[in-house]
């Protein structure tokens, strides 16, 4: 419970003239709070439910939970991509059991119901006893999702039926993902393998975290000694104190509408597509140059460069991350209370690539990324100083005011990449939601 | 020479015990500049067959991520291990599978117990190791850990060595 009871209408209280951005921490440990997001913020947002490419053949599918609900997101003997509620229409067991797979029936294990791939209910497992038009309106069919809508390969899916669409809820976040998709001419895809894992937080905590330049330094020092450790003697050496000397003079936070939000920044890792560093070797500067050069083919020289180098942390509202970083990763937040989380996250790659690189494309996830890497593990520890400190401590506000103040709309405005734009933009959005001042329904 | 059951068991004791002590540059010094250190990820579909090259692993170290990593977690910002958690590894039913001149291929199922602050979760599972020489010479070659888990849901992270 709250140390305090409070309005909820002041949990975000900006003061542009001040400079001052503040949010209330029972945003982060009230589990009142938390009940209310679940039902504003998860019940109307569009919510990332898996990619394209996880379904490659037929019958595939996977079993997630999404705003704390049960899909099965699949593709169906037809080839369409569906969306169902993981529950028997007889007598609620869950009807599919394993995480993923291939299947043509989903068949529930308690009294032999059988639904095809599209959902439909094929059985009731009885010779007697039912009508037979009982399922002439097919409600006894596996219930779809309300809404289920994809953009360049990210399906979503909105649990409002009146929602507005996919393509306008992204709003500006589209450009981010098509830097990420045009990246190359043949298909980005979801690689073998993913990481699942929780943390003792509030979802708002990753959020912020993972866009979150100010950081960098204090958090990952022991990630960047480690970087020079493996430079050193090379003529990139240099390249690390020089890059992170300029860090906050290259590159932006923006805001990207709708409380969605990205962080560009350029820090010395080097890029699969396409920013070739000595760390990775002679073997395949051919292959990431070229890339490069097809890119400025392709969109010309500063599309090119944008996409090539720099560093891009998105945020798509309220639990999305894509970070198009050293490598590719797409990671979603799903909230099990206020203070619990349950993280998953895949890595994502080109199909047009060498294995030599995807090799070095996954050598550099997981240097930094994922639960036992030299990076987010010490973010992890301390988003959970955060919600330990916030919920055993009185002190009502965290301040979230760096480089506030500057635009008339928090969500469409920028800033330095140490600056926290993206956060105000996220709570602004926040804020919207939850107090109805923004619907996201059509008329 | 291959080496018996006894010995394999030896080295691997030995491990256990550098890494109980959090002496991490000696534990480090167990391997060489071809040494290669797997955890495979829960989610892996073949954990025994899979290559990091194509398969998102948890740990994939080769000889400058293994010193660094053991260099990392002695140091003050390395947050995810300050202060640092008492672990205590069990190493049991070893098996010698194989090898040749002085390489030995042993099997081991293991149990690494972590407490940080007031939590304590368990790591288990079975290691693969191929090991160069025997004694206090031996040096692992390359150690792959197969998790018994799902997802890393009950344990969070894995910041420990295993």
């Amino acid at each position: 419970m709250a140390l305090y009871d409070r309005d909820p209408a002041s949990l975000v209280v900006a003061d542009p003239a001040k400079g001052s951005f503040r949010v209330h921490r029972d945003a982060y440990r009230s589990a009142e709070v938390f009940e209310r997001e679940k039902e504003l913020i998860f019940g109307k947002c569009w919510l990332y439910l898996g990619h394209d490419s996880e379904l490659a053949k037929k019958g595939d599918f996977h079993a997630r939970r999404v705003g704390g609900r049960d899909i099965i997101f699949n593709r169906d003997k037809n080839g369409a991509v569906g969306a169902h509620y993981n529950t028997c229409t007889h007598r609620a067991a869950k009807v599919c059991r394993e995480r993923t797979g291939n299947a043509r029936t989903f068949t529930c294990p308690y009294h032999g119901w059988v639904f095809n791939s599209e959902g439909k209910l094929a059985s009731q497992n009885a010779k007697t006893g039912y009508h037979d038009d009982i399922n002439a309106d097919g409600h006894l069919d596996l219930r779809s999702v309300e809404r289920l809508e994809e953009y360049r390969g990210f399906w979503f899916v909105n649990f409002n039926p009146k929602a507005i669409s996919l393509y306008d809820y992204l709003d500006n976040a589209r450009d981010a993902i098509d830097a990420l998709m045009d990246q190359t001419e043949a298909k980005q895809v979801i690689l073998s393998g993913e990481h699942t894992y929780s943390i003792n937080a509030n979802y708002k905590l990753l959020c912020e975290n993972s866009y979150d330049g100010y950081h960098l330094f204090p958090v990952h020092a022991s990630y960047f000694d480690f970087l020079r450790d493996q430079l050193e003697g090379t003529p990139a050496a240099a390249l690390i104190d020089q890059t992170l000397a300029d860090y906050t003079t290259m590159g932006a936070v923006r805001a990207l509408g709708n409380g969605h939000a990205i962080l560009d920044s350029y820090v010395p890792t080097g890029r699969p597509v396409a920013q070739w560093l000595p760390s990775f070797g002679p073997e395949v500067k051919p292959e990431i140059e070229g890339k490069y050069a097809r890119l400025v083919e392709r969109f010309g020289e500063e599309r090119a460069n944008y996409i090539a180098t720099t560093q891009k942390n998105l945020v798509i509202f309220p639990n999305l991350v894509i970070n198009d970083i050293l490598s590719v990763t797409v990671r979603i937040i799903e909230p099990e209370s206020e203070n619990r989380i349950r993280v998953t996250a895949w890595a994502m790659g080109p199909t047009d690539e060498s294995d030599t690189l995807r090799a070095m494309r996954l050598d550099n996830f997981v240097s930094f990324l994922g639960p036992a890497g030299f990076g987010s593990p010490d973010d992890i520890e301390m988003l959970e100083l955060c919600q330990t400190a916030a919920s055993h401590t009185p002190v009502e506000w965290s301040e979230i005011s760096k480089g506030f103040g500057k635009s008339e709309d928090p969500c469409h405005a920028s800033g330095a990449p140490d600056d926290e734009i993206q956060m105000q933009a996220y709570w602004t959005m926040w804020d919207r939601v939850m107090n109805g001042k923004i619907k996201l329904e059509v008329e | 020479m291959v080496m018996t059951r006894t010995e394999a068991e030896d080295v691997l004791f030995h491990e256990a015990e550098l890494l109980d002590a959090w002496e991490l540059m000696d534990w480090a010094a167990m391997y060489t500049p071809d040494s290669l250190y797997e955890v495979t990820s829960p989610a892996c579909a073949d954990p025994y067959g899979a290559d990091a090259a194509n398969t998102l692993f948890l740990i994939s170290d080769k000889y400058d991520r293994i010193t660094g990593r053991a260099k990392r977690l002695m140091k003050k910002t390395a947050h995810a291990e300050y202060p640092h958690s008492k672990t205590r590894h069990m190493v049991s039913n070893v098996r010698v599978t194989g090898g040749e001149g002085d390489e030995t291929k042993c099997r081991a199922n293991f149990a690494v117990f972590r407490t940080k602050e007031d939590n304590s979760t368990i790591y288990m599972g079975e290691a693969f190791f191929t090991i160069a020489g025997s004694g206090t010479d031996a040096r692992i070659l390359h150690k792959r850990c197969v998790l018994d888990l799902n997802s890393l849901y009950n344990q969070g992270r894995l910041t420990i060595i295993l």
